[in-house]
Formats: structure tokens, sequence, C-alpha cells
């Protein structure tokens, strides 16, 4: 150890030298803008808001009757007993139900869009097994009807998600759900950009049937080690530049390739992993194959037989993303249980989300997470409102990367908050009010506060 | 002939045994908060006694029954009634090989109910949602014509289905290909055609010296001539008013026994659609426009309809997995504007009016396809107690109960060893 420790010094003594000698001059560094579309959201007008009186699922787990919310400058500014706010705009919520806004970590809308005409199907780039390259936000069409239905349902947060075609589909983008006539108007600032992979049925038929790599299941595995110890000799090339470069040499960048950008930065920590992954051996595999090569395996979305795995889940901090009840649709949809979620959650540091994969049911993520409750409770668990709601906020925001902004009414978080006219895991439960960053986006008995999309105005 | 007579004192024992599983059992539903989508409305503390697979007395003076159920004022309504799915055809949607609901080569004719698997899993799963009966259509195929729906139970039962070739599917509105002006000119086409046919044979009968035999007609000129006779309803999917429309008028000029499916534009012309009397199926959750034929759909449409005076039946659009989610639509229809008198009937008696069943209604007489319900049987807390189907009572068990029975409890054995 001694004996290399001149050469550190030397090292060290070089980049300070190298700095001021104009002899040894190097080239520009390589850089590249990592958010060259940068949100440009602003939240809408807002004024100082106090709820009175309503039943309050926190998200933290938490429920309190009777609480006051006040929502100051957009956060969460107090919630509890006998809030009072000068100049506040008071809501009375008696008999109302309040809770986070809503959040799907799995949509397809604006690159689905309605109406479902060709040119604009543009969710799944099925040209090459491999399209890290692609990025779904620049699919969306922020006119799709689909996002006003949503935030009728409540939905303030949703991430738009590639399809599932491809062993790796592209980047995902989390949007806050307010209408503007761009997608960057819609970019939830500061969101980790997700990384859509797929396990399974679907890449091993669009590409078997092509006769290319993969075809099966093996040759699904096959494709992404391929790819990842590609992207580590990418992230490696590059951060040797970087080194080389700070230690005062002139090398050459290496050559920038869009598609390895975005595997490096699920390798650098920055891109978060989110899974199509339906089977518990595949499941398993996939938690592996992050382990060898160093990078999270994240969230598996339509993870049918998420409780098969349950324990392993919670053991290497995967959320598990899941419907209530789809079912049967493909193979690897067979063996669904209506408790899964609840299977999921039942494990110490689980995170068990309720999703859509729906431009209808992402409308009633409130009923899809209450039908999970219900039916796990007839089977002997005990599962509260307070819990029952974290499935579609905070594990949600967590899933995402978001919850240290969103997700859970706590001091200091954005106000995106939902007025429920009752109980949200009934039928009959409806959004009255919907808030995101403390400004009303939606109002259900005030058409001002109903958003129309282009495509629908004129329409007769 | 010591063994022959053996024998045949078996047989009566058999026969004995087996009438009296089926005929002599009678039971009673007594204290149940009965939803009869009848006439007699709603009945309190009411008794519904059922024998021989039928409901033979409401509230009668004596209780006779070999069994008493009390329902401790629980609901009992008919059984829900599904429609326009491919239950019983279809076990996994992409395994092609346990697909049968359609064919490439499927006409008018086309008689899926002969491919029709009671052992389907999807059946019990869907009794979960108290689904005791299912309209069953056929999908796919090249021809406008889909071929017959058929009316079966859910009992699993080898014996379910319980009117085949029923009535028949056409597919209109917006074509990929093509025009939808060429479906309802050649559905015009053949119906006026058929009529010059019918009308030529009879004054071929009528005409005693014209010797020449009448000609014999085809089968799917026979489905046609049903059709003019009202024998088969025809239903038909179209969304844009333009079509709906057009298929009144062809309803009024052949006299018709007209069912619309879909019909998401049904709001623009919900009056004339109730004046002809016209039954509309719809999925009370398809809110979106999803093309232009639909960009009227309304969560708010089921309800405009019924005020309008249409006949709505809900339905399940999408895949028959999803079956089970009947009564959760109807819930939602409930939360944007539907009567809870009207929600119940869009799922029992009006699918049965608009399919020409005998079904979905609580009344002497009728086949005793019954749930009783733990509480309110839309709301998603509720489930279902108890059901029965001809009478005989059934279990809403799945091979989705098995599969979480398996994973939630705990063995030192690998989980294969738990069943």
């Amino acid at each position: 150890m001694q004996k290399f420790l001149p050469s550190l010094v030397m090292a060290a003594l070089s980049v300070a030298l190298t700095g001021c000698l104009p002899s040894e001059q190097q080239d520009a560094k390589v850089v590249f803008n990592k958010n060259p579309y940068p949100s440009t959201y602003q939240a809408l007008p807002l004024q100082t808001t106090l709820i009175k009186n309503a039943t309050v699922l926190t998200g933290t787990g938490a429920r309190m009757d009777n609480a006051d919310i006040l929502m100051v400058d957009g956060k969460i500014n107090a919630i509890g007993n006998n809030l009072s706010a000068d100049g506040a705009v008071e809501i009375d919520a008696e008999g109302k139900w309040i809770t986070p806004g809503i959040i799907d970590v799995h949509s397809h809308l604006g690159v689905y869009p309605s109406p479902s005409v060709e040119s604009h199907s543009d969710g799944n780039e099925m040209s090459s097994p491999n399209t890290s390259e692609v990025w779904a936000e620049h699919s969306i069409w922020p006119q799709d009807p689909g996002f006003e239905a949503a935030r009728a349902g409540g939905i303030t947060t949703l991430q738009i998600l590639p399809g599932s075609a491809n062993l790796f589909g592209g980047r995902g983008v989390t949007l806050r759900n307010v209408p503007s006539h761009t997608m960057q108007g819609m970019k939830f600032p500061e969101a980790p950009y997700g990384l859509k992979m797929a396990c399974g049925e679907n890449p091993k038929r669009v590409y078997g049937s092509r006769k290319i790599l993969p075809s099966t299941r093996m040759g699904n595995m096959a494709g992404y080690r391929m790819a990842w110890a590609q992207a580590t000799e990418y992230k490696r090339a590059w951060e040797k530049y970087e080194s080389d470069y700070a230690a005062g040499k002139n090398p050459t960048a290496p050559e920038r390739d869009i598609e390895l950008d975005t595997l490096k930065g699920v390798l650098d920590g920055d891109i978060l992993i989110h899974n199509h992954c339906y089977k518990a051996e595949e499941m398993a595999m996939m938690i592996d194959l992050a382990k060898e090569f160093n990078y999270h395996s994240g969230t598996f979305h339509h993870a049918i037989e998420a409780y098969k795995v349950a324990d392993t889940l919670a053991e290497n901090g995967n959320c598990a993303a899941m419907w209530p009840d789809w079912w049967g649709f493909k193979m690897e949809a067979y063996d669904m249980v209506h408790e899964n979620v609840a299977i999921v959650d039942a494990v110490k540091n689980s995170c068990a989300v309720v999703h859509s994969d729906s431009a209808n049911t992402i409308q009633r993520l409130n009923q899809e997470a209450g039908k999970v409750m219900y039916r796990a409770n007839e089977s002997g668990f005990e599962i509260t409102p307070e819990l029952a709601i974290t499935w579609i906020t905070s594990n949600a925001a967590k899933s995402l990367g978001v919850d240290d902004k969103t997700g859970s009414l706590e001091s200091g978080k954005n106000a995106d908050v939902v007025i429920w006219n009752q109980n949200p895991f009934s039928v009959y439960a409806q959004a009255e009010q919907v808030f995101v960053d403390g400004a009303k986006v939606y109002d259900r008995f005030d058409d001002k506060y109903q958003a129309k999309s282009d495509f629908l105005l004129g329409q007769r | 002939m010591k063994h022959f007579k053996l024998f045949t004192s078996s047989l009566i024992a058999l026969a004995l045994a087996s009438s009296t599983a089926s005929f002599a059992e009678s039971f009673a539903i007594t204290n149940a908060t009965v939803h009869t989508v009848t006439e007699q409305g709603v009945l309190e503390n009411a008794t519904v006694v059922i024998e021989n697979g039928k409901v033979i007395a409401i509230n009668p003076e004596s209780i006779k029954a070999d069994t008493i159920i009390d329902a401790q004022g629980r609901v009992l309504t008919p059984g829900f009634i599904g429609s326009m799915n491919q239950l019983g055809l279809v076990e996994v949607g992409a395994v092609s090989r346990s697909r049968d609901a359609g064919d490439k080569k499927a006409d008018i004719t086309f008689d899926a109910s002969l491919a029709f698997n009671p052992r389907s899993t999807l059946i019990p799963y869907s009794r979960k949602g108290g689904i005791t009966s299912n309209v069953v259509a056929p999908r796919g195929g090249e021809d406008m014509f889909k071929g017959h729906t058929f009316f079966a139970d859910l009992s699993g039962e080898f014996e379910s289905v319980r009117v085949s070739n029923h009535n028949v599917i056409i597919d209109l509105g917006a074509k990929s290909k093509g025009s939808r002006a060429l479906a309802l000119q050649n559905l015009q086409e053949k119906l006026e055609d058929a009529t010059k046919a019918l009308a030529k044979a009879n004054k071929q009968s009528n005409n005693e010296k014209d010797k020449k035999e009448p000609k014999e007609p085809s089968r799917d000129e026979l489905v046609i001539n049903a059709l003019l006779a009202g024998e088969k309803a025809l239903v038909a999917y179209a969304d844009r008013a333009t079509d709906l429309l057009a298929l009144l008028k062809l309803k009024k000029q052949f006299s018709l026994d007209l069912v619309l499916v879909g019909a998401a534009d049904a709001v623009l012309i919900a009056n004339r659609i109730a004046e002809a009397k016209v039954p509309v199926v719809m999925a009370a959750l398809d809110n979106l426009p999803g093309s232009f034929d639909s960009l009227h759909a309304s969560l708010e449409n089921a309800a405009k309809l019924t005020q309008a005076g249409v006949t709505v039946a809900l339905t399940v659009k999408g895949d028959t997995h999803n079956l089970y989610q009947l009564r959760f639509h109807a819930g939602n229809a409930i939360a944007n504007g539907l009567t809870r008198d009207a929600a119940l009937a869009s799922v029992t008696a009006n699918v049965a009016e608009a399919f020409n069943l005998d079904s979905g209604k609580i009344a002497v007489g009728k086949t005793a396809d019954l749930v009783l319900w733990s509480a309110d049987p839309f709301e998603l807390s509720t489930q279902v107690s108890q059901m029965w189907i001809a009478g005989k009572e059934y279990s809403t068990e799945s091979r989705q109960d098995a599969l979480r029975e398996r994973y939630t409890t705990s063995s030192d054995m690998p989980r294969a060893y738990v069943k």
C-alpha cells in the first residue's frame, strides 16, 4: 500500500499542475445534457386553501377523522384539527374523504390515445428488441381526452411507458396530470426517468415471428445480458474518459450512443427500471440479472404471480405493480388471485402498487384498490382503507422515485389532493375536487374546472 | 333371468334416486329482501319457494319445502345475465388452441355452441359476480354475419347450453378497409331478396296448377327467413348514429326484432330508439371517444337512455375473463345517474328481454336462477352468499381460490405439495 502512495500523490500533483500549464491544454470536456427536453410545467393558478372536517387518509398509513388540511403555496402546510388561515378559501368537507392525489405507475395515455387511430399509435417501437434509445415522451399526444377522464378519477401523477413488445422498450416519463398543449408542460419536474423492460411472451412472440432473437424466454434473457454487458463497457469507457480528463489528460471521448445512454443511466442509478414481468420465475431471474450487472431491478409491472415470490420481492426492495383481477388473456396471466396485492403487501418492507395499464380503469384506481381490500379481507386479511390507499399513492410514488415530493399528505409535500364524495373504496365514490400542487384542476360541479381536449372541441 | 331381474330393479332404484335428487327436493328462502325485477318490485321479509328447478311460490300462505334457508334480511335477486362475450369458448386469450369463438369461414349459420366448454375455469370464476347465465356470442370471421348467439347457464354441467342457434349477430360500422355503406347495402338486399323469395314461394304453393316443386331455401336463407319472421333477433354491433338510424329503418321496413350492441351514439337518438322499442346492449364504463364512431360515449349514457325509455342491458366489453365485474359496472352506472332498480334490471330482466330469454326475474314459473347477496349487490365490499342455477346450489370457489390457499398456507415442503 505504502508503495503506491507516492504515485497517487504524483497524480494529484499533476492534476493540479496541468490545470495551470497552457502547454498541456485539454480540449473542452465532452458533457451531455441529461435533460434536453426539460419540464416547463407550472402549477395552475392557486390560492391558499383550507379543507375542513374531512376523513383523511394520509397515504402514510394513517387515518384522521374530522381533520383539516391547509394548502399554502402549492404545498401541504398543515393537517390537523381546528386549523385556520387568514384569507384561505375554505371548503367544508364534512362527510367527505380526502386522499393524496392518485398515482398510476403504468399508463399509455398520450402514446396510445383515444381515439385509437393508426396515426396516433405511438407506444411500441416494434423495430428492434432493444429500443432503449426511444423515449415515450416523444410520442405523447397531450390532447388525449383520456387525461381529462383520468383527472376526474383523481389521477394527479402518472407514468407514461412505452409498450412491451421489446426487451427494452425505451424510456418512460412521469407527468403531472394537468392540461397542456405540450408534453413538457406536463412533465413532472425532477422526476427520474423510467426504463421499460419486458419479460415473457410479448418480446418472444413479436421477434420470434420475425426469426430474430428472442424467440424463446432464454432468448429474452440472452438479449438482456448482451445489452447490459455492452452498457457496462460503455459506462466504463465514459468513466475512463472522465477520470483521465480529471487527471489532466486529454482523452478522446467515447462515441456517443443514444441507446446505451439510457442503459448507462440505469447503471448510474439515475433511471429506474419498470419491468413488465408477470411470472414468479421470471421476476426471480430479473432480480439476479440486475445483481449480475449491478443495477436495481426496480418495479415489476403486471406482476400477476408476485404473490408466489412476495418474500423475494421485499428482500430485494422491489415494488410490484398489479391489477386486482385481470387475468387469462395470456398464459402468463393465468394464475391470477384476487389477493395478490394483499399477499405482496403483507411482507415487511414490501412495496405493493395497484396500477391500471388502461385508459379506462385509470379512472377508477380507487375502486381497483378497493376490490383487493374487500376480497383479501374475506380471506382473512385485515386491510384498512388507510393501508389500501398506499397502493395507489405513496407506494406508487416510491416506485416512480417521487415519494419525496408526492404520494402522501404530509407537511411540506406537494399539495396533490383529492376530495371524494364518500369512502373512496365504494363503487359509488366519485372525486369531487382534485388539486395538483395546491391548484384546483378539476371540480365535478364547476364547469370552469373541467378541461376539454382540443380533439373534442367543436365535435357534434 | 335372475340377473335380468336384478338389473331391472337396480335401474328402478337408480331412476328413483335421480328423481329424489332433482324433483322432490324443494327449498324455501325465507326472510329475504326479494328484488323480483317484476311489477311486484321489492318484497321485504319475503319467501321464495323453489321446486324442480323453478320458482313455484312467492310469499305462500304456508311454506311447504324440504329445506328452509333463512336469508336474514339479505338481498335476493335474479341471477345476473352476462352477454356478448365468449364464455366457454375461450380459456386463455392468447392460446389459439383454447379459442373457439370464431372462424375465418364462419357465416350467418355458425353455431359456436357446439364448442361450448362447461369445464372452463372462467365459469366458476364468473359466478363470483353473481352471473348465473350468459349470452355467448361468436366473433371474428370475415363475414359481416358472425353467426348465432347461444344461451348457457354457469352451472358448469355438460348440459349448460339452454338455447342454441338463438339470435343472429351482425357487425356494422367503421371499416378499416372499404366502406360501411356496403355492409348496410348487403343487409338491405338480403332482406329484400328473401322477402321476394318468400312471396314467390307463397304464390307458388297457392297456385296448385304450378306443378313445379318449390326450391328448398339454403341454410343461410333459412336464417334470414327466421329474422323476417321475428323468430330470431338481429343483434347488431354499431356505434355511429347514422348506422343506428339505418338499422331502425330496416327494422321498420322488415319488422325485425332488432337489438343494438355498443351504440355509443344512441344517446343522440334516444327517443327514436325508445319509440322503436329497440333494446340497447352497452358497456356502462365506456366513456372515451375510442373512434370517430363513438365521440359521445359517456358514463351517463346508461342513465340517459333509460330515462328516455330505452331498454338498456349492460355488458362487460372486452375480455371474457372480466365478466364477473358486471355488477360493478352497474354500480358505476348508478353513481352516474341510473336508478338502483333500473341498474338491477339492466343486468337481469332487460338482458332477458333483449335476447328473448326466459330468465332475469323472480316470478312463479320462472327458472330458479337466484343469488343471495351479503349486502348491496353492486357494492365492491359485497359478495355472493349463495347462488342457485335452475334451483341447484353452486359454489363460487374457483381455481383462483385454490392458488391463493396454496400460497397463503405455511408448509415446510414446496408449495406443490399443498393441495
